[in-house]
């Protein structure tokens, strides 16, 4: 397997509305890690399973460890999906603080108003 | 503000799938316009209040639209008089006289004069709760309002109901710095206000209960999410019925069990990392 990011990358974007270089890397990270999931859990199920030879469980940790850093799902980060920030993104709405003040303000989240107490 | 969630659940209980706990399907969102029967929310939300009592008014002839506000009732009054004879009191006041004489005996549909009344209710014969309805919303008109319509809507399918039930609200919070970079000391709050109606059916007959539910989604009011648990209930000889249907549901399930289990011609000698190398893998990483 070549160490390429490029094999994860599509041939046409696929991603519409606020788009940037690390939002399509994060985008195609999802991807990958979706893709090769099942491949990834049969590996650490190989690896963990002490009733399998010693010599089958270091192999598939072998292979775990060569599986490109694109299907690992801890490089999966949230990002604003309105400004491409990945600090300070709420989960409840994907976007960032500032993207979320703006917004709010705007009157473009349902239900979200000015708060006193 | 007119975004919700609209999370429609339905559990069923014990006797029917063993699947006791509900649990929430994926929230769809639904776009809608926010302008949309805002008239028409607002006028039944005043006029249940104030018209309560007033069932003397319900029986003037009025035009539909001269019913929205209550500014209107004496138009057509004032403008008849004037045109019969402006100059003598007299025939004014026969005038009216006429035309209430009109409204005793001309008068709204039934139902339509229901409109202006509290709900009807039907009366619980056992208290037997069969389903729970919760509304949500961020504004309390369009979940009163809702909540309204669906209990008028459960009088006219003969279910029994109870509620509408303020749920506590949800409260959510946030607070952000004003601007986009550092400057911590100067922060504003927002806030999300989720309201909560619930609506219990109590001892209806289950298709009934289908159908007010399907009536619900049809006429989804905007802003508001539904949620619904349904139960039903079955005799004490459940095993006898659930033995009978036993041959039925395995015959349905059979196509579905023959995919378990493994296939004799892949387990022979097979390593697991020519599987992991084969075409069926490598298909899905290359798409």
């Amino acid at each position: 397997m070549s160490k390429m990011a490029s094999m994860f990358r599509p041939k046409k974007l696929d991603l519409s509305g606020f788009v940037n270089t690390r939002l399509i890397r994060d985008h195609n990270k999802r991807n990958a890690f979706e893709q090769t999931e099942p491949e990834r859990q049969a590996l650490r199920y190989m690896i963990r399973n002490t009733s399998l030879p010693q010599r089958v469980r270091a192999q598939a940790q072998l292979q775990l460890s060569q599986m490109h850093a694109y299907t690992r799902p801890t490089q999966i980060k949230n990002r604003c999906v309105a400004s491409g920030t990945a600090r300070a993104v709420f989960r409840d709405f994907r976007i960032n603080r500032f993207q979320f003040r703006m917004q709010a303000l705007a009157g473009e989240l349902p239900g979200v108003k000015k708060a006193s107490w | 503000m007119a975004d919700p969630w609209v999370v429609v659940v339905e559990s069923r209980g014990p006797a029917e799938g063993g699947q006791v706990s509900p649990h929430l399907s994926n929230p769809q969102k639904t776009h809608t316009k926010q302008t949309m029967r805002r008239q028409s929310l607002t006028m039944f939300a005043n006029a249940t209040r104030s018209l309560l009592g007033a069932g003397k008014h319900l029986r003037v002839p009025l035009s539909i639209r001269s019913l929205s506000s209550p500014s209107q009732l004496n138009a057509p009054e004032t403008k008849a008089a004037p045109q019969a004879n402006p100059t003598s009191a007299p025939e004014a006041t026969a005038t009216s006289e006429r035309l209430g004489a009109l409204g005793e005996n001309a008068r709204l549909p039934r139902s339509v004069q229901a409109v202006y009344l509290r709900p009807l209710r039907r009366k619980a014969e056992y208290g037997l709760p069969v389903c729970d309805l919760q509304l949500r919303s961020y504004s309390v008109e369009n979940v009163e309002f809702f909540a309204d319509f669906a209990i008028r809507a459960a009088y006219y399918l003969d279910l029994p109901v109870s509620g509408p039930v303020p749920l506590p609200r949800i409260v959510e919070r946030w607070t952000v710095p004003r601007s986009n970079f550092v400057h911590k000391k100067s922060q504003e709050n927002f806030e999300r206000i989720t309201l909560r109606r619930l609506i219990q059916i109590k001892d209806g007959n289950p298709q009934a209960v289908q159908a007010w539910l399907a009536f619900l989604r049809k006429h989804a009011f905007y802003g508001v999410g539904m949620k619904a648990n349904v139960w039903e209930h079955e005799s004490l000889d459940v095993s006898k019925s659930m033995d009978q249907s036993a041959p039925e549901i395995q015959k349905s399930l059979e196509p579905h069990l023959a995919q378990f289990g493994q296939r004799k011609d892949n387990s022979a000698g097979n390593n697991i990392f020519d599987i992991l190398d084969s075409d069926r893998f490598a298909e899905r990483k290359n798409v």
